[in-house]
């Protein structure tokens, strides 16, 4: 007993890495990611086309390969970054990406009946996205917003391939050293545990935005 | 037409209007005026332009040829080369808020409240305080009969109150002439008289209207004047009494019929 509370104290530190990637990725991705929306749909041709090939690299590479580029492959020419940043800047480039098509899809997911009542009230293009079309988008991107979340939660493991101690890796250790499972079943836990707070959280937000729905 | 009209009381011109959606010409030469105070009808066949037309005039659809003038100035003008040429954007946006449109879908905004649908551009688009504006918005409540209804949601109320309160909504931007595309096409029969109550009582304080609808007997009653559109042209235009009981022209006189 005395053992498992060792190892629970020590994963928790893993913990701390692992949640403080996980919270710095959420609050940098989304706001970037709506950003990153808005310049896809954006009249401005080349600014759109931009946004296209950014999001084509970040989903269509592993997030692994970005993980190590940023972390090995920036260093040599000239940009070296602490390691939490590496992590987080990857982290951040790639859920950005992942989060610009939900929100796109949201975007274009609202009436266009909406628009055009908003124009002819005389509200200006950014009066309609602020006040009308994005709180709107919201409530239908939560579901697909709230799986990408669950996915960050276990995405941020892949930090272990930079020697940092997060959840994961703090379990290995002590796996390898002490040739006892009994932290990888920790582990498995604490990701739940994170994941479960989480999907209550979502559904809170889905039934708050669904008051003015049938 | 052949009246001389006193500029002052001209508040939509349209002259020579054509409109192409890619090789389909939609608009073919549209002549168009509406005085201060009048309700002008405008009915056709599915497809004849009307709704088209309608949405030229406060540019949900821009035009290829032709000017159109809102109250003695130009929104579009015609330059030599013969095609339309928009005034400025300030200018555009300064023409067009004289003028409030409803929808046949309503399009009211679903997450906000019915006050907050009338609040929503007195308060963002003419900066005026919330504390200004909501007496007004109470009073339109009251006068489309949906003051009770302040706090609900859109999606809480029938078609026919959906529609009430979005004519509620853009009087509340203080409009001099209001547009109504197919107001009540979308609604149960049942629903329609409600709505065209509404707009038969706005056509009483003398609000100049233009109606874009199926609903003969509110042309026939409340119009001033209507206009029979097909196939992206004017056919005939008249005043009520003697245009449903004496179309001069074989296409309207088949429409008619077939409405009545």
């Amino acid at each position: 007993m005395e053992k498992l509370m060792g190892t629970v104290l020590l994963m928790l530190d893993g913990t701390q890495i692992t949640l403080q990637i996980f919270c710095v990725t959420l609050a940098m991705a989304l706001p970037l990611g709506l950003l990153a929306a808005l310049a896809r749909i954006s009249k401005l041709r080349p600014l759109s086309l931009l946004m296209e090939l950014y999001i084509w690299i970040m989903r269509g590479t592993p997030l692994m390969l970005q993980l190590l580029f940023v972390y090995f492959a920036l260093p040599m020419i000239g940009i070296r970054l602490p390691d939490i940043a590496a992590a987080l800047l990857a982290f951040t480039l790639n859920y950005a990406a992942y989060f610009a098509e939900i929100f796109r899809a949201g975007i274009q997911s609202i009436p266009r009946g909406q628009y055009e009542a908003a124009k002819t009230l005389g509200m200006s293009y950014s009066q309609t996205m602020r006040r009308i079309i994005i709180p709107q988008m919201i409530r239908h991107v939560l579901p697909p917003i709230s799986n990408e979340t669950i996915n960050l939660v276990k995405d941020t493991s892949l930090i272990y391939i930079l020697a940092m101690n997060d959840l994961l890796r703090v379990a290995r250790t002590i796996v390898q050293r002490e040739f006892d499972m009994t932290p990888f079943v920790v582990a498995g836990v604490f990701y739940l545990a994170m994941t479960f707070v989480l999907t209550w959280i979502f559904k809170k937000l889905e039934a708050h935005y669904a008051k003015y729905d049938k | 037409m052949q009246n001389m009209i006193n500029d002052e009381d001209m508040m939509l011109r349209m002259h020579q209007i054509h409109k192409r959606f890619g090789s389909l010409e939609v608009l073919k030469g549209i002549d168009m005026e509406v005085r201060r105070g009048e309700v002008l009808a405008v009915i056709g066949p599915s497809g004849s332009g009307k709704s088209t037309m309608l949405r030229c005039l406060n540019r949900l659809e821009t035009i290829d040829q032709g000017s159109i003038e809102i109250k003695g100035e130009f929104l579009a003008v015609q330059n030599e080369q013969g095609y339309s040429e928009y005034a400025s954007a300030a200018k555009c946006r300064e023409l067009l808020s004289c003028m409030g449109m409803v929808f046949q879908q309503f399009n009211l905004f679903p997450h906000m409240t019915v006050l907050q649908n009338l609040l929503e551009a007195p308060v963002q688009v003419k900066k005026r305080s919330r504390d200004e504006v909501l007496p007004e918005a109470e009073e339109l409540l009251r006068k489309v009969g949906l003051f009770d209804k302040r706090d609900a949601y859109p999606s809480r109320l029938s078609g026919g109150q959906q529609q009430r309160v979005a004519i509620a909504r853009a009087l509340a931007m203080q409009p001099d002439i209001m547009l109504f595309d197919e107001p009540t096409s979308a609604l149960d029969p049942e629903l329609t008289g409600e709505v065209l109550k509404t707009m038969r009582e706005l056509a009483a304080e003398h609000m100049t209207m233009v109606v874009v609808t199926h609903e003969m007997a509110f042309a026939r009653e409340a119009a001033q004047r209507v206009i029979f559109m097909a196939d992206g042209s004017i056919v005939e235009e008249g005043e009520p009494v003697e245009f449903f009981q004496h179309p001069k022209e074989e296409r309207t006189q088949a429409f008619l019929q077939n409405m009545l």
